[in-house]
């Protein structure tokens, strides 16, 4: 009796708190399918149904041009991240030298340390090279190594055994090898990790664009483009819900095929991190 | 042999090598120098010596709102957002049926990009139409005008945390499935309650993890930047998101965090000098915490290490 | 490790060849970059129309415009080294940040050699477009407010006329006013709760003929007193409705630039707004009978009736331009092209501004009976515009702010906070120069 009870009360709550987390996604998709008249009204069942909100999003708007270029955004970061990070943190968890416990520190360093800091010269450098305005001081920087992805990957090599990488190397492989053909099958769970979360960060990111792109509006994101939605497309807040629901739905489909790499991958971030 | 790998360590560390110095060695020893500067970027940097510092101590007149303001979140939103997420988590791994269908629920939200969210919320939490008010006044509640009152934007952007912390439930939630059964059988033969056992087996083996959440959520809180500017903007209904024209941080400078008041200085009114100088102020802020985190004996030091 | 080094080489060379709006290849001189603040539909179109006339009477050359581009942006675009060759701004009060930088190139020596007469542009328009004697905009029409009116509602509580001063309107605001039974506003007279729409302190300090700064550009909140009479009358009136009620209202209310607007809906009886409203209006096809009437004034200043506040737009060319002969002549001919300029005002249903356009036979906004107040605001000698400062007008922005934590209670001494406003507003000024 006691146990029927204790799981009828669970349960009760986790239906509470999953209503409290799922009615704003439910209302957001309510009101990006209202007529306009209706939209900031305190009725919240659409009179009629406008799926037509959703097409009309890409005529006011240049959406696609916009996840275009986050698409862009996202898939160099990730690939920019995944090719630089992967050989520093190697190198910082496979080879005890003088100077890799400095290293580290540094990575630590740099990832604790807020990216404000660091805005002003960093803009000027590439006002100088004449790169504000276009997708690059996104990306380049993390060409040469993303503090967070490092500290992530080289927490999780110290895991692996470095037995096989001394067979590999007494079997005769340069380094390079050892890197590439023995030890990266092995980081596959973190590679994924890192790559996911670079690609949210950057799917995501609005501080960046706001800084390097918000002049160029054909260089806009999704993220900078709807902030600005209401005020350059003014104004509909049904046409502005559709956009947040055409800019949520990529990442929640996408969700649904990977959901294991997900959960995993998050998992994963904890527990080592 | 050795000579080798030394060689291939220091090619491996190469890229990062360059990287570390023009994006943070750099930049770091600029932010410093720019610090003491007038720079307008139209022309050179011009050295005003204390100037800066002078004004941001004894004149800024909305410093010490940002500043209280970050401090707030850091202080509140930071443990809400934990001890919420530990709960959930908590609540997941009671469940004899369905916790997969659960997780995938409270995960869902955290996939919707900052920007998209946080306009979301404001329209949600509009006092005049919005559902949430309209579900407290069912229950007789007079809701709070949320995000255009200064006593309520901060606490609407609490909620916003708490709706988008998937990620941290998912991560508590494998902590506390890790934790081995043997010692909560061990704790009930020894008579513990339920509020025993999750005290003294429970939270000693979940600390790293936890500690690791506080940690992430505070570089978090000192950055935080999107939400509180959204949501300022779009609630008091400016057609800009980020309008020059109007003083930051509506309602009355509620939601002005530092990294947004140094925006406003160095990206809108163009005093990169001043800009520098607040850079430094976070700079500080954030070096004290690190090296308070750093020194400590147990939790990140320990797992960094 | 080399390949990668090779992919980093080719990435930052090609990152040379990226796309942009705002630059354009130095060998092609026929493209004239413009940006410019406008977004609604109709406005786009007007500029485009223009745009088609310049390049009618220019064979050859091109005008790629880019919309939704303010202030800042064009701020931003100059600092990063790629503006526009020309850019307009809805601002007159950048003026002083853009001339004192030289952000915005000096026309000066164009306007020489072009022999372009500026007699023809009103003497209080040619004020706002100089900062320290420097010309480096040119006015390309201009905004006025008035009160707009809802006739039906005003009818109904048996008024025939709007209201001219202050206390009239006070007065009429309290009668046309109606609460629902819960208490919330339903119909409201008028919204004195800053902020909503342009219920706004600039206008407001206009209406009691506030001066700014003074002479040596300084901030003048404390020293002159049609301040506090401005905040006194406005906190009142707040108080009245009870200010929870109007942030409730306020909350509720849909965008400006919606046909939802709440003028349009009868949920507002009278409002200020500028002249843009009229073509709003008619464009939403608004189910609303409104007429306009001069910004109602202090009861102890009847001399302002009919004057009021003129907010410039402004064009000039950006220093980098990369075609800025280009951006000079696209420049020229829309702030000085008669033909062009009362084309332009009729199709946005703003203030032509040059006498010549102002005057001309063709203008269509003159017939308009709903125009003439907005008109007569911009002819009266009383009229004044937002003096430029060297950080862009922040005066306004601080005194916006200050005025919102008035009307909610939290400033308990009103003069000393102004001191304390003129104080700060004084320091950010010397910060920055």
């Amino acid at each position: 009796m006691n146990a029927k009870l204790h799981w009828v009360a669970t349960h009760c709550v986790a239906i509470a708190i999953a209503a409290a987390f799922i009615m704003p996604l439910i209302f957001i998709g309510l009101t990006a399918v209202m007529p306009d008249e209706q939209a900031l009204t305190p009725d919240l069942w659409p009179k009629s149904w406008e799926w037509g909100n959703l097409a009309t999003v890409f005529r006011t708007a240049p959406l696609s041009r916009w996840l275009l270029n986050t698409v862009i955004y996202a898939v160099l970061a990730t690939i920019f991240t995944l090719v630089s990070a992967v050989p520093t943190a190697y190198a910082l968890a496979r080879y005890k030298l003088r100077g890799t416990n400095i290293a580290f520190l540094l990575v630590v360093a740099m990832m604790l340390l807020p990216p404000q800091v660091l805005v002003v010269p960093m803009y000027l450098i590439w006002a100088s090279l004449g790169l504000t305005g276009s997708i690059w001081p996104l990306v380049i920087p993390l060409l040469l190594g993303d503090a967070f992805s490092i500290f992530l990957l080289r927490q999780f090599l110290l895991t692996i055994p470095e037995d096989y990488a001394d067979a590999a190397r007494i079997d005769g492989c340069g380094e390079l090898r050892v890197l590439l053909r023995v030890v990266l099958p092995m980081m596959k769970p973190a590679l994924a990790a890192v790559g996911l979360f670079t690609f949210f960060y950057a799917w995501n990111d609005y501080y960046g664009p706001l800084i390097y792109l918000s002049e160029m509006p054909d260089q806009w994101t999704l993220s900078i483009g709807l902030a600005s939605f209401k005020s350059v497309h003014s104004v509909q807040w049904n046409l502005t819900m559709a956009a947040t629901v055409i800019v949520m739905a990529p990442l929640i489909i996408l969700f649904f095929f990977a959901q294991k790499a997900f959960i995993e991958g998050v998992t994963l971030t904890g527990v080592k991190g | 042999m050795l000579r080798r790998r030394r060689i291939a360590a220091l090619l491996f560390l190469t890229p990062w090598l360059i990287g570390v110095t023009v994006f943070f060695l750099y930049p770091l020893g600029m932010t410093v120098y720019l610090s003491f500067t007038r720079y307008s970027m139209l022309d050179q940097p011009e050295l005003v010596g204390f100037r800066n510092y002078e004004y941001l101590f004894t004149k800024d007149p909305y410093l010490l709102q940002a500043i209280r303001n970050t401090g707030w979140f850091i202080a509140i939103m930071v443990p809400a957002q934990v001890l919420f997420a530990l709960g959930a988590a908590q609540v997941l791994t009671k469940l004899k049926s369905g916790a997969g269908f659960f997780r995938t629920l409270f995960y869902l939200p955290s996939l919707a990009p900052p920007v998209a969210a946080t306009i979301a919320f404001v329209f949600l939490f509009n006092p005049a139409t919005g559902p949430v008010n309209q579900a407290l006044g069912f229950f007789g509640i007079k809701g709070p005008l949320w995000f255009t009152d200064p006593a309520w934007a901060k606490p609407g952007l609490v909620l916003l945390a708490l709706w988008g912390s998937g990620n941290l439930i998912i991560i508590l939630l494998a902590a506390l499935l890790d934790v081995p059964k043997e010692l909560y059988e061990a704790a009930a033969l020894d008579g513990a309650s339920g509020t025993q056992s999750f005290r003294h087996v429970t939270l000693p083996s979940i600390s790293p993890v936890l500690l690791f959440a506080v940690v992430t959520g505070m570089i978090g809180a000192i950055q935080y930047f999107t939400q509180a500017v959204v949501a300022g903007s779009v609630a008091s209904g400016s057609a800009d998101i980020t309008p020059s024209a109007q003083l930051p941080g509506p309602p009355e400078g509620s939601t002005l965090t530092l990294p947004y008041w140094l925006f406003v200085q160095g990206f809108q009114r163009y005093n990169m000098g001043y800009a520098s100088a607040l850079a430094v102020v976070i700079f500080v802020i954030s070096l004290a915490f690190t090296v308070v985190l750093l020194r400590r004996k147990s939790g990140f030091a320990q797992v960094t290490s | 490790m080399k390949s990668l080094a090779a992919v980093a080489a080719a990435l930052l060379v090609c990152a040379g060849c990226v796309p942009s709006v705002g630059g354009q290849e130095p060998g092609d001189p026929q493209v004239i970059t413009l940006w410019h603040p406008l977004k609604d539909p109709n406005e786009v179109k007007a500029v485009r129309a223009a745009l088609d006339r310049f390049e009618a009477a220019h064979p050859g050359i091109t005008v790629k415009a880019v919309p939704a581009q303010d202030a800042d942006k064009v701020t931003q675009a100059i600092r990063g080294g790629k503006p526009p060759d020309a850019a307009l701004s809805f601002n007159a009060s950048s003026v002083g940040a853009w001339c004192a930088t030289g952000a915005f190139q000096d026309l000066g020596p164009w306007i020489q050699r072009d022999k372009v007469d500026l007699q023809q542009i009103p003497a209080a328009v040619r004020s706002y477009t100089e900062f320290e004697g420097k010309r480096c905009v040119m006015p390309l029409l201009a905004d006025t407010y008035a009160l707009y009116y809802n006739k039906k509602l005003l009818a109904a509580a048996g008024y025939s006329k709007p209201p001219k001063t202050i206390s009239e309107l006070t007065a009429m605001t309290k009668r046309l006013t109606k609460f629902s039974a819960d208490g919330t506003i339903e119909v409201a007279g008028f919204v004195p709760y800053l902020g909503t729409y342009h219920s706004g302190a600039d206008l407001f300090a206009a209406a009691f003929g506030a001066t700014w700064l003074q002479p040596d550009g300084s901030a003048n909140f404390a020293d002159d007193p049609a301040f506090q009479e401005m905040l006194q009358w406005q906190k009142s009136l707040v108080d009245w409705f009870g200010v929870e009620k109007l942030a409730l209202f306020k909350a509720g209310l849909a965008d400006e630039f919606s046909s939802q607007h709440a003028f349009n809906t009868g949920k507002i009886a009278m409002m200020l707004d500028g002249e843009w409203r009229t073509s709003f209006l008619t464009n939403d096809e608004a189910p609303v009978d409104y007429g306009t009437a001069a910004v109602p004034v202090a009861d102890n200043k009847p001399g302002l009736y009919g004057a009021g506040l003129i907010g410039g737009n402004i064009i000039g060319v950006p220093r980098g331009a990369a075609n800025p002969e280009g951006g000079w002549e696209l420049v020229r001919f829309l702030s000085t092209d008669t033909e062009a300029l009362v084309h332009f005002a009729d199709a946005m249903h703003n203030v032509p501004t040059t006498l010549p356009a102002l005057n001309s036979p063709r203008l269509d906004l003159s017939r308009e009976p709903e125009f003439a107040p907005f008109l007569a605001a911009f002819r009266h000698p009383r009229s004044t515009s937002q003096p430029a400062t060297s950080d862009g007008g922040a005066y306004l922005a601080q005194f916006g702010q200050f005025a919102d934590k008035w009307q909610q209670g939290k400033v308990p001494d009103l003069a000393a906070g102004l001191r304390t406003l003129d104080r700060q507003n004084d320091d950010a000024l010397r910060l920055g120069s």
